[in-house]
């Protein structure tokens, strides 16, 4: 254990590299319900998200993953602490005001595909802007398209494409906004192992080749494998904070976490 | 199953609660429309029969037929009462005499909201239901007694004088009794004046004339049996009956009367709602089984037969019919009781006997909206039916198509097939009145169906069309919302459908009535050679004096009048009209629109028994020009007469016109005075001849004069009164419509929950969300409101320019078309508010990780 956690003190402490972080958590508490019920899914969590890296977040299920993701999109609101994304506190924003923030700042790839029924794959893709009452530039959106592979699908609909292509249409759509930052819960959950893998590929290049901030919630150490850093989560505390590891060894630290529960 | 068919409505109660109103509401009025016309009834018979207490047999003149309902109308010779003494078994005997006529106080006529005022002459205590509450029963000549509503609204009492309209004009009376009838203060809302005999005869021209004898039997003889002996001692041209059978007659006119008419103007407005309300329930119901498909294939595949899945459906249907109905029924009794104050409010009490609630109420409303909620919900359990078990496994299956489904583009063409013909057959075909409407309303209704069948296909044109502009001012959210309502056509299409029905019929009344007036004001316009008209109030005719008082008034160059009374044509069924006028006067003021090369040569030869006959009624009598009939008057009196011309003429001279002395000889004296009066001025300044026109009729406080424009308004006006009570009554049907659509809203917004959560994550707005549910909201009410338009006035066009129904021309409102599209926009608006504000509070995580 002590080996494989040796990568894990790499990461420097929250708030060092302040320059680079596009995400900036602080102290974040999550409770639900009250009194003898209550759940505490978070208990006190500083994390940085770094500009250009691919984060993965890992953890036995019921650690509080998928509510940390919510609450550093602005999807929902923590009980104490602050989120900081691209240096506007989202913590203090109005409803109104965060939406326009997920709008310009935030991308999402969810575990099902979400697509809309009645647009074609393009108009998925363009969703996004089309609701900020934008144009997408043609020569972006063509590469875009290109770049996960669908430009000979543009004009099907979702209903005529298939689970990967679908996942690779709500890729494109998260990435048309070039958002600040991505965030994707298990994007791989709802497919087979060989298109899952070409979805983790597209993952990977848009960070390496654009530049993309990815942070992804996974349980498949595989997907976790290509990440650039893995924050384990236990009880709704960062527990491991590693730079990027074999599956192997991410798998070690799974089975440990699951085992000292 | 049963359960099952609970837990559904209880899980999803704002369906269950919209799909109850769109059944309750058509259950209610029509359960209102017979509870409110049981106890009119209700109420004559009470009247009729109070009144007949205390007498034993009743003689009065024999009447063909009956002109109006409070009065026979010919009269009996005085002679005849010593005739009825002499019989054996007769005790107390009282003649009578009665006319109607209205209360004139200050030079003013009083508003009586429509109900008659009956003047009476005096009889015994023993035969009248009137008991003095102060004074006593006029004994003097110039004396009355009056009713107490009519002293208590009016502020008279002992001593205060008052005019009265009779036939020989006005009289000044005094009052000196104040009465009560029967305990109530007045007869279901007549005003009731009492006279001495002497008085009767003399203003209303009885003298030594009686309209009717009351007879009463010594004790141990029996009212049948002093019936037939008075009948057998007196001649045939008289009508003996007992005082029950008359009252029985009497509420048995009333109720097939004016309540009859009452009944089947208003039921067609409730079965408009339950039609709008079947579309609805279909909808819900279609829409629910499609949501429930895994549902559905998992019981199939736990064991469930289709029989149970069939019944799990169809329990709910019922459940859900069972409850709305029973809650209908009660609303319509709160809707008749309402009514019921209403009319007290502005004192125009109808006889009323309390809340009438008929078991044929019950049972009529009952299975109306239980078999409505079964039939509208057979077909999507039958689908349901159809879900083969191994959906329960696979994503996103879908419903099978049904037959009905595969064929619907042939189904619907034979229906609207069905429809036309039905709908033409009830137009043209034989039968009465009823049958003939009925056919036409199950041709309409038909119709309905075959275009909601079909209207699937219009629904993406239509969505693509309308929210082209929208798409255009909100951008993606137009889009958003044009896509989705074009999304499931069938479900947009059956929306729209309620609200189409709604509107085809209130577009159908405008378009009609839009007909009605240009051709019944425009030919008043085009005739009327005169400048001024001269009506009475409420309906009763202006004493025959009043010609002479116009004629002579200074600034008149001359006057003519109309005066109708009914007739019937020996051999055929229904009432047609016989007019009277002075051929030379009137043709001095009105230019006949003369058919089949008649011209005004005819009036030289109207006289004797040439008549003229007016289009329709030639048509409907199959009488033209050298045609020979027989007429009957309502005093039994028969005639021959000769058609000698024909002309058009739908607004007032509706039937025989002949002239006045063949008319006078013809008809009875109760039928002499004019309905109208028309008057030609010397020259120019129309104000001052009307003022002096209003001069010369102080003594008939009744007639009103108009100029010609006013008197087109005063038709217009009339006209859109009556227009805006239908649309009062059909705004009901729109209001269900409006929850079929909410009802879709919120049913499609639960079925896109997840993606309204992914458009929520991605950036969109609540208010983008909002405006997203209210175009689609929109986009559906107008399809609806186009389709209505559209078969409006095809129904319109069929009905007046194809059959040429009472001569009304064909004539398109476009501006109230414009309207009627604006308020289908309103409607969607409206409906979208609830869902909307749903789909907006949608909360996102909750939304994302919905299954
Ligand atoms: N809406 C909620 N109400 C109450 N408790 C909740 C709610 N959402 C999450 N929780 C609780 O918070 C804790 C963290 O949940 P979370 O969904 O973040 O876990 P996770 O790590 O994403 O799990 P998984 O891997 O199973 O998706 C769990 O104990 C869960 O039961
Ligand atoms: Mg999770």
């Amino acid at each position: 254990m002590t080996e494989i956690t040796a990568n894990c003190t790499l990461t420097p402490p929250p708030g060092t590299d302040a320059e680079n972080a596009v995400v900036m958590a602080r102290e974040l508490s999550k409770r639900y319900g009250e009194g003898d019920t209550a759940v505490d899914a978070l208990r006190g969590v500083d994390v940085d998200i770094m500009r250009g890296k691919l984060t993965a977040v890992m953890g036995p299920s019921g650690s509080g993953k998928s509510t940390m993701m919510h609450i550093l999109a602005g999807l929902d609101r923590p009980t104490g602490g602050t989120v900081t994304v691209d240096g506007i506190e989202i913590t203090a924003l109005k409803e109104r005001a965060l939406t326009m923030l997920r709008r310009e700042k935030i991308g999402f790839i969810f575990q099902t595909f979400n697509l809309l029924p009645m647009l074609s794959a393009a108009e998925n893709v363009e969703l996004p802007l089309a609701i900020a009452g934008r144009r997408a530039e043609g020569e972006w959106l063509r590469s875009l398209i290109d770049d996960v592979g669908l430009s000979d699908r543009t004009t099907h609909r979702p209903a005529e494409l298939s689970g990967g292509q679908q996942q690779r249409v709500a890729i494109a759509r998260a990435l048309v906004t070039k958002p600040a930052v991505l965030f994707a819960d298990e994007p791989t959950g709802n497919l087979d192992s060989k298109t899952g893998e070409e979805v983790l590929g597209l993952l990977r290049r848009s960070v390496s080749d654009y530049g993309q901030t990815i942070v992804m919630v996974t349980h498949d150490a595989h997907a976790a494998a290509i990440a650039d850093r893995i924050v384990f989560l236990k009880d709704g505390e960062i527990v491991f904070d590693c730079g990027s590891m074999a599956r192997d060894d991410i798998y070690d630290v799974i089975k440990s976490l699951e085992s000292s529960r | 199953m049963t359960r099952l068919a609970w837990r559904s409505m209880w899980s999803h109660k704002l369906r269950t609660i919209l799909t109850m109103f769109a059944i309750l509401l058509g259950v209610a009025m029509i359960t209102g429309t017979f509870v409110i016309t049981d106890q009119m009834d209700q109420g004559f018979k009470t009247i009729f029969d109070k009144s007949a207490q205390g007498t034993d047999v009743v003689i009065t003149a024999k009447s063909a037929f009956t002109a109006n309902y409070y009065g026979p109308s010919g009269t009996l010779p005085a002679s005849l009462l010593d005739l009825v003494k002499a019989v054996p078994g007769v005790g107390e005997v009282a003649p009578v005499v009665y006319g109607s006529g209205a209360v004139v106080i200050n030079g003013k006529p009083v508003a009586t909201g429509g109900a008659p005022t009956l003047v009476y002459s005096v009889t015994p205590q023993r035969f009248s239901q009137i008991q003095y509450i102060s004074g006593a029963m006029p004994a003097q000549s110039g004396a009355v007694a009056i009713n107490a509503k009519l002293a208590g609204d009016k502020h008279l009492k002992l001593g205060d004088t008052i005019g009265l309209t009779t036939e020989q004009g006005l009289q000044n009376v005094t009052i000196v009794g104040v009465f009560n009838w029967a305990d109530s203060a007045s007869v279901g809302g007549a005003t009731i004046v009492q006279t001495t005999l002497g008085d009767a005869q003399r203003w209303y021209n009885q003298v030594g004339r009686y309209t009717s004898i009351s007879v009463a039997a010594t004790p141990g003889v029996s009212a049948d049996a002093l019936a037939a002996r008075i009948k057998a001692a007196l001649p045939t041209d008289v009508t003996v009956k007992t005082a029950q059978q008359s009252a029985a007659d009497s509420s048995k006119q009333v109720s097939q009367g004016f309540i009859k008419v009452l009944k089947l103007v208003l039921l067609p407005f409730g079965g408009v709602a339950v039609l709008v309300g079947a579309f609805i329930i279909f909808n819900a119901f279609s829409i629910t089984v499609a949501q429930r498909l895994r549902e559905f294939a998992m019981l199939r595949s736990l064991g469930a037969s289709r029989r149970q899945v069939l019944l799990s459906v169809l329990g709910e249907a019922l459940a859900l019919g069972v409850v709305a109905s029973l809650l209908g029924i009660g609303a319509g009794i709160g809707i008749a009781k309402g009514i019921n104050s209403l009319f007290k409010a502005v004192g125009a009490d109808i006889p009323t006997s309390g809340i009438v609630l008929a078991s044929r109420t019950t049972i009529v409303a009952l299975s109306v909206g239980i078999g409505v909620a079964l039939v509208s919900s057979l077909a999507p359990a039958l689908r349901a039916t159809r879900v083969p078990p191994v959906a329960a496994l696979q994503e996103g299956a879908a419903l099978p198509a049904t037959i009905i489904g595969r064929y619907s583009r042939w189904i619907a063409a034979g229906v609207a097939a069905l429809g036309i013909a039905s709908l033409v057959y009830g137009m043209i075909g034989p039968g009465t009145t009823t049958v003939r409407l009925s056919e036409m309303g199950l041709g309409v209704v038909l119709l309905f169906v075959a275009v909601a069948m079909v209207a699937k296909y219009v629904v993406r044109p239509l969505a693509r069309a309308i929210g082209w502009p929208m798409a255009w001012v909100a951008g993606t959210s137009g889009r958003l919302a044009r896509d989705n309502a074009g999304r499931n056509p069938s479900r947009t299409a059956a929306t729209a459908a309620a609200l189409m029905v709604g509107l085809a019929v209130v577009v159908f009344v405008a378009v009609f009535a839009q007909g009605f007036k240009s051709s019944f004001v425009g030919a008043i316009d085009r005739s009327l050679n005169a400048q001024f008209v001269i009506t009475a109030q409420n309906q009763v005719p202006i004493p025959a004096a009043a010609l002479a008082a116009v004629r002579f008034a200074p600034g008149v160059s001359d006057a003519s009048s109309i005066t109708v009374a009914p007739a019937k044509i020996s051999g055929r069924s229904g009432t047609a009209s016989a007019i009277g006028i002075d051929p030379t006067a009137f043709a001095q003021m009105w230019r006949f629109h003369w058919l089949k090369g008649g011209s005004d040569a005819l009036l030289g030869r109207l006289a004797g028994t040439n008549v003229l006959v007016e289009e329709q009624a030639a048509i409907k009598y199959g009488l033209s020009p050298g045609a020979t009939f027989t007429m009957m008057a309502s005093t039994g009196q028969t005639a021959k007469f000769t058609v000698i011309g024909e002309y058009r003429d739908p607004t007032l001279l509706t039937g025989f016109v002949m002239a006045q002395p063949t008319y006078d000889s013809f008809l009875p004296m109760s039928q002499h005075d004019p309905t109208l009066i028309i008057a030609k001025a010397i020259q120019g300044d129309t104000a001052q001849v009307k003022a002096s026109i209003i001069g010369a009729l102080k003594a008939f406080p009744t007639a009103e004069v108009r100029t010609k424009s006013e008197y087109s308004d005063y038709l217009k006006k009339s006209i859109n009164q009556f227009l805006l009570m239908l649309y009062a009554l059909l705004a009901v049907s729109v209001v269900i419509s409006i929850f079929g659509i909410v009802n879709t809203l919120v049913l499609s917004i639960y079925e896109r929950t997840r993606e309204i959560g992914m458009l929520r994550a991605i950036g969109t707005t609540r208010r983008q969300l909002r405006r997203i549910v209210r175009y689609e909201s929109v986009i559906t009410s107008i399809i609806g409101g186009v389709l209505g338009i559209v078969l409006g006035v095809f129904f319109a066009w069929i009905v007046t320019t194809r059959l040429g129904a009472q001569g009304i021309t064909f004539a398109v409102p476009f501006g109230q078309l414009v309207i009627f599209l604006v308020l289908a926009a309103v409607v969607g608006v409206l409906a979208a508010v609830v869902p909307a504000r749903r789909a907006a509070r949608i909360d996102i995580l909750a939304a994302i990780h919905y299954e």
